[in-house]
This record gives C-alpha cells, sequence and structure tokens, in this order.
C-alpha cells in the first residue's frame, strides 16, 4: 500500500500523521485497521525498563609510553578489556571491586556519570610487550575525551516477559525487583500496547538497520538480540512470553541523561534502565492492526520465582490491562502490582518520537534484512553433570524427636548419637519443628522441660526434589548448619548439614562471600 | 497529626494513653512501637477535635511527643516513576497518578522503610 520512500516524503514535507501507539489503539478500535492505515503514516512506540545486558565499547586513546590495557577499572568497575591494547567493553550489571560499593555502583552508574559529562578514574594494568612498555596507568577521563563511546546493547527491549511472583515464605530480591513473601505483591516490566516489539510481532517493518530512538539520540538496530525466540505461543499474534529481542547500537556522546538512569536491583545487582522508541512505519492494514493491539489483548503468564529452577511454574495468565489497574487476582486474593519500566518515561519516548518525526528530524529507514520471525527457539545449558538431587544424597537414618520428648531425653539423643540438629515430629512424621544442641543447652540453663517451648518452628527445609546447590545457598543465606529433608507431605526423611555439602561441593563453603 | 512518643521507664506502667483517650476522645493509631524494659518509643497517628490538649496531658504525664511532619520524601529528579516502590508498601501510601506519575503520600506512610530500601534509584529518604 505505502512504500516507506513515500512516509519519508511526507515526512519531509511535514505531511506525515504520526500518533503514538496507545493513541493508534484507539483509532483501530473507533474506525477499524483498513481506516487507520489509509489515515496514519507512523505509529510511535516507547519502553523505558531496566535492560542488565546494556553497555559500551570505549576507546580510551594511547599514552606516551603506550600500554596495552589487560585489566581496566573505571572508578573501581572492572571492564572487558580482551581487545585491543586501549579498548574496553563495559557491561552495565558489572558490580564494583570494593565490596563497600559492590552492587551500589556498577557499570551502569559509570556509563549514567559518563553520560552526565562527570570526570571518572581509569585504571589500567597491563603485562607489558615490546611495543606497549608500560605496566600501569592511572588519570581521570571524561566522555569528550574518548575516541569513541559506542553503547552496543546485546539483548534489548525483550518482546513481552514473564509477570513475577513469590509462592514462598521468605521475601526474595531478585531482577524482578523485591517479591514479598505468599503472593505478598506482583511485579511486571513490559510497557505493554505501548511497547515496540509487541507493536510488530513479527517483524514485518523491524529489521538490521532500523533507525530507532536510543537514550535520546538516534540509535540502530543491529540484529537479533541474544535469546531472540520467536516459536513461542502466540495470543492475538503477540507472544504470551518472552520471545524477541534487539541488538542496539547507538552513540554515547550524543545520549540525554533523562532517557537512561543506572539503577541497583536490591539484594540482585547494578542495571541500566534504557529508553527506547522505535517507529513503525504503517505500509498496510496488516501492520495497521497489530499497532492497533491494546492491553487486554496482551496475554502473558505470572511466574513463580519462588522456585529456583530453569522451568518456573505458571501461576495464572493475565494481561496488561489488569496489571496496570495496580492489582491483580491471585488465589482468590488481591495482589498489587508494579511495573518496574516507568510507563510515563515510556509515554515520553513515544510522544518525543512523534515529535521528532513531525518536525522532519527522524527519517525512516529500510531494514537491510528483517528480524528472523520464526526459527528461533531457545536451547538450555546442560550439564554434561548433572545436579545431584537432595534425594540422592546419601543420608544417615534420621534421628527425631517429639513435641512432648522431655528435655533431658533430647540432650541424651544429641550427645549419643554425636549430632546438633534433631528434627521435631508429630505422630505420623510430618515436621514440626527443629532444635540444636544449643538450643538444648539453653533451655536447661533456663530450667525448661518442654520441647515446645524451645523448639525453632519456622524451619528452614530441604526438599527432596531439589538440587543440592539450591540447598547450599540456603544454607549460606540463613548461615545455618543443618535443615532437614521432606517430602512432598512434609513428612521428614532425613537431615542435611553444612559439612555433608561441603563434602560433595568439594570445597569449603564461603560464608558471606560473593554469592553472585 | 504523627508523633513519636518517648516513655521513660519510670511509666511504662501507667496507663496514660487510654486515660488520653478516655479524657479527650482521641483516635490513637500506633504505626510502630518499640517498648524495651528501658523505655520505649512509638509513632502513632492522634486525631480528634481535642487532640492538642491530649498531647498536653500526655506530656504532662511524662510523654515526650516529637511531632513529624514527614516521614518519607521522594527524590523527583532522581525518581523515574517505575513504580517498583508501590506494590510493597503495606498501607498503600505510594499510587499511581493518572499520568504514571508516582506519588507517596506522607500522611499515609508509616515509615516502615520497605520502600527506600527496594527503590533501585535510591530516591526514597527516610526521616526518622
Ligand atoms: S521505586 Fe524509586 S524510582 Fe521507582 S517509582 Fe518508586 S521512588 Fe521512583
Ligand atoms: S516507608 Fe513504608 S509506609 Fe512509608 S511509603 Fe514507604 S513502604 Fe509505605
Amino acid at each position: 500500500m505505502k512504500t516507506i520512500n513515500e512516509i519519508n516524503q511526507k515526512i519531509k514535507d511535514g505531511d506525515a500523521v504520526v500518533v503514538t501507539a496507545s493513541e493508534m489503539t484507539e483509532i483501530v478500535a473507533e474506525s477499524g485497521p483498513k481506516e487507520a492505515a489509509r489515515e496514519v503514516d507512523v505509529v510511535t512506540t516507547g519502553t523505558f525498563g531496566a535492560m542488565c545486558s546494556s553497555g559500551a565499547f570505549l576507546n580510551f586513546g594511547h599514552s606516551d609510553p603506550p600500554i596495552k590495557m589487560a585489566r581496566t577499572y573505571l572508578n573501581g568497575v572492572e571492564l572487558y578489556s580482551g581487545l585491543a591494547a586501549v579498548d574496553a567493553y563495559i557491561g552495565a550489571a558489572q558490580p564494583n571491586k570494593d565490596p563497600e560499593l559492590g552492587l551500589d555502583y556498577g557499570g551502569a552508574h559509570v556509563i549514567e556519570d559518563l553520560i552526565k559529562g562527570k570526570e571518572i578514574e581509569l585504571v589500567a594494568e597491563a603485562y607489558g610487550t615490546d611495543c606497549y612498555p608500560l605496566k600501569h596507568v592511572e588519570t581521570l577521563i571524561t566522555l569528550d575525551k574518548l575516541n569513541q563511546a559506542i553503547m552496543v546493547n546485546p539483548r534489548n527491549c525483550y518482546q513481552n516477559y514473564a509477570v513475577a511472583v513469590n509462592s514462598t515464605d521468605e521475601t526474595l530480591y531478585t531482577y524482578m525487583g523485591t517479591l514479598l513473601p505468599n503472593y505478598g505483591n506482583v511485579t511486571y516490566s513490559s510497557a505493554g500496547e505501548l511497547s515496540p516489539l509487541i507493536n510488530d510481532p513479527y517483524f514485518q517493518t523491524i529489521g538490521f538497520g532500523t533507525r530507532v530512538f536510543l537514550c535520546g539520540t538516534e540509535g540502530y538496530i543491529v540484529g537479533e538480540g541474544t535469546q531472540h525466540s520467536t516459536d513461542v505461543e502466540r495470543k492475538h499474534g503477540v507472544p504470551t512470553t518472552s520471545a524477541g529481542t534487539l541488538m542496539l547500537k547507538g552513540d554515547m556522546k550524543k545520549m540525554k541523561p533523562e532517557f537512561l538512569k543506572a539503577a541497583t536491583m536490591p539484594k540482585y545487582g547494578p542495571t541500566l534502565y534504557v529508553g527506547v522508541g522505535i517507529p513503525i512505519p504503517i505500509l498496510n492494514e496488516d501492520i495497521a492492526a497489530s499497532t492497533g493491539i491494546s492491553d487486554e489483548d496482551i496475554t502473558c503468564k505470572v511466574v513463580d520465582y519462588g522456585v529456583p529452577r530453569r522451568e518456573r511454574p505458571v501461576v495464572k495468565e493475565t494481561n496488561y490491562k489488569e496489571l496496570k489497574s495496580g492489582k491483580i487476582e491471585i488465589n482468590g486474593m488481591e495482589v498489587p502490582t508494579s511495573p518496574l519500566s516507568s510507563l510515563k518515561k515510556a509515554i515520553i519516548i513515544a510522544e518525543e518520537l512523534k515529535r521528532l518525526i513531525e518536525k522532519g528530524e527522524f527519517l525512516l529507514t529500510s531494514p537491510i534484512y528483517r528480524l528472523p520471525s520464526k526459527g528461533y527457539t531457545l536451547r538450555p545449558l546442560e550439564i554434561r553433570k548433572p545436579s545431584i538431587l537432595v534425594r540422592e544424597l546419601e543420608s544417615k537414618p534420621v534421628i527425631v524427636t517429639h513435641p512432648d520428648e522431655n528435655i533431658k531425653d533430647v540432650a541424651r539423643k544429641l550427645v549419643e548419637n554425636n549430632i546438633n540438629h534433631i528434627p521435631v515430629v508429630d505422630e505420623k512424621g510430618v515436621l514440626q519443628g527443629i532444635v540444636t544442641s544449643w538450643d538444648i543447652a539453653d533451655a536447661v540453663a533456663k530450667g525448661k522441660t518442654s520441647l515446645r517451648d524451645v523448639m525453632t518452628r519456622k524451619v528452614i527445609i530441604a526438599r527432596e526434589d531439589e538440587p543440592v546447590e539450591v540447598v547450599a545457598r540456603r544454607i549460606d543465606k540463613y548461615d545455618i548448619s543443618g535443615l532437614p529433608i521432606v517430602d512432598s507431605n512434609n513428612k521428614v526423611k532425613g537431615i542435611i548439614t553444612a559439612e555433608d555439602i561441603s563434602r560433595l561441593v568439594g570445597k569449603k563453603m564461603d560464608r558471606g562471600g560473593e554469592s553472585i | 497529626m504523627k508523633a513519636w512518643l518517648r516513655f521513660l521507664p519510670s511509666i511504662i506502667g501507667k496507663a496514660i494513653i487510654s486515660e488520653a483517650i478516655k479524657k479527650y476522645d482521641i483516635e490513637f493509631n500506633i504505626l510502630r512501637a518499640h517498648i524495651t524494659p528501658r523505655g520505649g518509643k512509638m509513632l502513632a497517628e492522634i486525631s480528634g477535635p481535642e487532640e492538642r490538649e491530649s498531647i498536653k496531658f500526655m506530656e504532662e504525664q511524662g510523654i515526650e511527643v516529637n511531632p513529624i511532619i514527614k516521614v518519607v520524601k521522594k527524590d523527583k529528579d532522581k525518581c523515574i516513576d517505575c513504580g517498583a516502590c508501590i506494590s510493597l508498601c503495606p498501607v498503600k501510601a505510594i499510587t499511581m497518578e493518572k499520568d504514571w506519575t508516582v506519588e507517596i503520600d506522607d500522611q499515609i506512610c508509616i515509615g516502615c522503610g520497605f520502600c527506600t530500601k527496594s527503590c533501585p534509584t535510591k530516591s526514597i529518604i527516610l526521616f526518622e
């Protein structure tokens, strides 16, 4: 029907009709896709979400005498320097090497500070060669002193994404934000009907060479992003889960601080909020129909992040209209929702891109090739030596006690069996609590006689079907020395201690050490 | 009004608050409390027509009353209106406006500090 050249001509003449994806949804609902395709030339989309997979190639220029940088740090954040002498890649999700700053100031924060024009400390170390004799350099840099600062984001703008909840009893800190226990809140991260790849779900107009709005300047799509996948379940043509991704490129020197923001997901790590807007040329009725998609018609899956496995259980399906209303229903309860990505900024970006096109300052490009829209599925990483499940551990016959047992007898059991933990069970063997030798000593010292007053009721457990690594992380996280193994009916099957695990993992566990 | 009430150990046993409630017909809502054998403090919301009189009475009885104007403050320049804080607030003090701006109502806030810890851009400051 229309071509990109024709639309560009209209933009140059100041005649192009440009609307945001939200406005297009209304237009299509009112007049239908056929009429909308005739009326509208370009639809602008926008998103402003945490995109961990972001970063930039920096070229520092040569020092005198020259150095071949092998380890490079900007404000204490390590870059990847295995490129050439004075090039490095800074990844947004890289934590600071200083444990005090750690997750609070990482790669994303360096990128933001550079764009804000701040002075950054550069430290580089080298092994020294005949042509690059210098072994150490320490100086201050600013963005405008660099030769190049090219943002290249390997995986941005996910086409839809999972919605997160947490079924466990503990608060979880994830890349999807803080998740309250027992389905206490819901977080989601797609901008829904404004989101770029949702408006062109089969990439009819988007591909290599598409000019986009990236962090306040023009950027380009340089191909599909990592983890791009296409052969997923769809509803109304739109994937119901994470699918397509983009690799983006842009000149950091031209970016504006208001369209990107460094952040730290609590107890998870640094990440970069990236503002992206993609113009979609309305070439035909089909494309008009896809850009007319409404929040209500974009289905997504609520996933339980309480299960730390690759396949997380799906709790239910919902859509972005429900999510944006501020609450959804789970198991008969009303649960508050948090967007994580900024819907306000997404609208500002779509509006800004619309303004630029209307003013003739942003022309559309024809992609050299379109993003693949089929044939891409995600392959998992198979571990050659599969995880050992808790069930497969050789567990000594478990010694248990009952809530009414005399404390003295419990003490005897601990001493005779040379153990430190003893699970408390009811007559059916179902876990009721746990006591440690310390609890017993404390009880004796205070003259307590009933086990009920002494035992810990909120027990941290290991389930039979969990991989041992998951249990190891739990032992670390709660700084405990042992936990009972239970089956699906909460019956105690054994006990696993920190020593068992370290023997298994083959090295002593590094308490309080790095866990990321 | 919202205020921190400080109790000395000597008056912990006395029923000053219930007396104040009876005398002045105030609404007394405890938002946070830390009571130890060495005394304690409590964040409370006190309201009613005789609010001032009731506070005067409590002060006479030995409770130190420190009114608070604000519990949290959002740095508007740093906040990106992502909304990560909204679903974490136990008293629904944080809301999303029509234009998707995130607002915190410090009249509702009880100062639990949960949002400050969870904000990805550290845009919320908690006043103690
Ligand atoms: S979590 Fe922080 S940045 Fe996000 S809306 Fe709340 S205050 Fe603003
Ligand atoms: S401090 Fe607590 S009560 Fe106040 S706004 Fe934050 S989460 Fe809500």
